[in-house]
């Protein structure tokens, strides 16, 4: 027993050191540093109290509440629409047709393109005038679209982007998918179900905690949705894509104020924690383990 | 895979605020006040080494290369180690200071991080190596080439000043039978001169010009202009239109004023009132400035000087005019800067080393390939020296010695990074609302009084003025 105790303690040490140096003690530094007044080039750093807390939530910076309204639009829109595309896109890729493993290979490859290449391929393709959708949409003679550089529709633009790094997503319901015994789904043949029966009953209840997983995922990161807004808009136009993150950026590495950046970091953090609490909390309710009792 | 990177990012911040904390610790004791005069010990053979950062391209970093060979061979006691960072400088020096591993010298931006630090006291005042030196002075030097944290104390010199100019393609002009934008300064267009000649250049996918009445504003193949709505841009024709950023005393938001509303509309006209310049949205799908007026998408440009690098690869009949005048010919000069950190403990050898990276002779390659221009007056005064960068070759076309040249000399005028405090937050609350005035929904009046009162919070004064 010990010997084992040792020998786990060994093995883990990596992982567990990585993240105590590499993770906890920075975050613990960031706390520190959120109460204080902290600026790179400043000599001298002082303790603050809440004062960063209270700037923020006094209405003093604007831009921290409209960071923050554009970022919940954003998970609003994103965290849906990941969901049920790549569970869409899972259930094809499940059925059991020729060149399957070409098809899946597709969907994941462009999870492995670097964020800023398809960034870039994406600027091109939503470009207003020369842009590949906007060209094939007025050859339909369906209506165009400002895409990244409208205030309106900005936001939705960026999501769509993001829909193209699905794979990983989908892979995990792929996974939660092949998990579901066949059984089941031939004791509704049996019984005469179709199709939609077959997914209401047996698919959907059986990748409960797969759904659950991805949502709690989708939406963490879509919280911290950052890459989009430095390379795609820069916060533009008219400040209409100033995601949260990006303003941190901002605050902390082009303005070094670190302190208050450290600040707004932790409010994000207490943000996440506290929706993927709830989401938690609700899914006693709906999702179903098959080994054992509900979560 | 994007989840991931994410969280790699906002871990990496994390470990930057630590690294910043853990060294917060340690600054007590090597911030000692050092004296700030230059110690004079440049004669001693002690063996040093100095760290130098920069940005830039790899053509960029070459005469880098060579000024530092130079000065090697010239200061045999000292070794300078050269690190580029390619990307994401900022946050990489930022990051360095924080961790009090900060570089002798190394190239700065006014708009970006420059001045921040300067006022936290981390730069030498050069004006006192310029006060006592033999070489350069102020007036050696082009004019607005040096920043200034407030008069008396510089804290950074430009290597490589950068004017603007009415760049186009000749052909377009020839084929049009159209007389190219004039290149000395005393017969400069008007702008309606400018906007005339614009329209008649901006041609449809019909061949009808922004001056017939039947042209067709959505199918344009080829604008009159390209004005771009950065600042730098832009910067040129509130000057020229006797406006600022701020006003003369440094106390009130001046971008509201009339001077500067009429020269914001005038370029916001070009786009949405008179179609001769691609908008915000239009112009993402404008290539560089060579590109576009090789392929004739575009028959003139405002740009940077530098653009001349791009242009004589091309190979085509490209020339440079100066731009046109709102009520002053003025150019905006722009330009990165040397700064010497006050940690250093060789002032004197970095300084050595500073006006050793200001030497044409070193950068010869990037002056004559169309980058840069000198910073010493005398390469512009001199003939036998101006020659040397500016004849026979095919990034100086025939108007760039008059439209070029000669104005940075007289009609220079200081970016407004050099002289604005806090002009970022300034420009957070400006850019957002010249979206909506280059997107033709507000006027530049409406936009910018709509922003006026929080911008005037946000006025810290002028550093070219003694409070």
């Amino acid at each position: 027993m010990r010997k084992g105790m040792f020998y786990g303690l060994l093995f883990t040490a990596p992982a567990i050191l990585g993240f105590a140096i590499f993770t906890l003690g920075p975050m613990i530094a960031s706390l520190v540093l959120s109460l204080t007044n902290y600026n790179v080039f400043k000599e001298q750093t002082s303790f603050a109290g809440l004062d960063n807390f209270v700037r923020l939530f006094s209405g003093e910076d604007e831009l921290f509440y409209k960071s923050l309204g554009i970022t919940f639009y954003f998970v609003l829109l994103r965290v849906p629409a990941v969901i049920l595309i790549s569970f869409g896109i899972a259930l094809l890729l499940n059925l059991n047709v020729k060149g399957r493993a070409i098809f899946r290979t597709i969907i994941y490859l462009p999870s492995i393109v670097p964020a800023v290449a398809s960034a870039m391929i994406w600027m091109w393709l939503l470009n207003p005038d020369l842009g590949l959708i906007n060209s094939l949409l007025s050859r339909l003679h369906l209506p165009t679209s400002d895409w990244l550089y409208g205030e309106g529709s900005v936001i939705p633009s960026v999501v769509l982007t993001t829909l193209w790094g699905i794979g990983s997503t989908v892979i995990i319901f792929l996974a939660g998918l092949s998990g579901i015994p066949r059984q089941y789904y031939e004791a509704i043949e049996v019984d005469g179900g179709g199709w939609f029966r077959k997914l209401s009953h047996v698919t959907v209840p059986m990748v409960t905690p797969t759904i659950f997983f991805n949502t709690i995922m989708t939406i963490i990161g879509s919280f911290q949705v950052f890459n989009e807004a430095y390379i795609l808009t820069q916060g533009g136009p008219n400040n209409r894509s100033l995601f949260y993150v990006f303003y941190l950026w901002r605050t902390g590495f082009r303005d070094a104020e670190m302190g208050y950046a450290s600040a707004l970091a932790w409010i994000l953090f207490i943000i996440i924690l506290f929706f993927t609490f709830i989401v938690f909390r609700t899914s006693k309710s709906w999702v179903y383990y098959e080994g054992g009792d509900r979560a | 895979m994007l989840q991931q990177k994410r969280s790699v990012f906002l871990t990496l911040a994390l470990v930057l605020m630590l690294a910043a904390v853990l060294s917060a610790c340690s600054k007590s004791n090597t911030a000692s006040p050092e004296a700030s005069a230059p110690s004079g010990n440049a004669g001693s053979k002690e063996k040093i080494t100095l760290r130098m950062t920069v940005w830039g391209s790899p053509e960029e970093v070459a005469p880098y290369k060579k000024a530092i060979q130079n000065f090697e061979a010239k200061y045999t006691n000292v070794k300078v180690e050269l690190q580029h960072i390619a990307a994401d400088y900022d946050t990489k020096l930022t990051t360095m200071v924080a961790g009090n591993d900060v570089p002798d010298i190394a190239m700065m931006e006014s708009g970006t991080i420059a001045f921040p630090m300067a006022e936290q006291g981390k730069f030498y005042n050069l004006q006192e190596f310029l006060d006592t030196d033999a070489d350069i002075s102020p007036d050696t030097l082009v004019p607005n080439i040096t920043y200034s944290l407030e008069p008396g104390n510089v804290i950074g010199i430009g290597p490589g000043p950068e004017s603007f100019g009415l760049f186009y393609n000749e052909d377009i002009f020839k084929e049009a039978g159209i007389e190219p934008p004039p290149s000395n300064v005393a017969d400069a267009w008007t702008w309606d001169e400018f906007v005339e000649v614009a329209k008649k250049l901006t041609v449809d996918t019909n061949d009808k010009t922004a001056a017939d009445p039947d042209f067709d504003p959505k199918k344009i193949k080829q604008y009159g202009v390209n004005l771009s709505t950065w600042w730098g841009v832009y910067s040129n024709f509130i000057y020229s239109n006797g406006g600022d950023f701020i006003s003369a005393d440094g106390k009130t938001f001046a971008l509201n004023q009339p001077e500067a509303v009429e020269a914001l509309q005038k370029i916001a006209d070009l786009m949405n009132v008179h179609h001769v310049s691609p908008s915000p949205v239009q112009s993402k799908n404008i290539p560089a400035t060579n590109v576009a007026l090789q392929t004739k998408k575009v028959a003139m440009t405002v740009d940077g000087q530098w653009a001349s690098a791009g242009l004589a690869q091309s190979k085509f009949n490209f020339n440079v005019g100066v731009m046109p005048v709102m009520k002053e010919p003025v150019t905006t000069v722009v330009c990165g800067m040397f700064s010497i950190f006050k940690s250093t403990k060789h002032p004197q050898e970095t300084w050595e080393l500073l006006k050793a990276l200001l030497d044409p002779e070193a950068s010869i390659d990037m002056l004559t390939a169309g980058t840069w221009m000198p910073s010493p007056k005398d390469w512009y005064t001199d003939p036998a020296l101006l020659a040397k960068w500016t004849e026979n070759l095919e990034a100086r076309p025939s108007g760039y010695k008059e439209a070029i040249v000669d104005v940075i000399l007289t009609k220079g005028h200081q970016t407004p990074t050099g002289y604005v405090k806090n002009f970022n937050n300034i420009m957070d609350l400006v850019n957002p609302a010249l979206d909506k005035v280059w997107l033709g929904q507000q006027t530049a009046q409406e936009a910018m009084d709509s922003i006026a009162v929080k911008a005037q919070a946000q006025i810290k004064g002028r550093r070219d003025i003694k409070e």
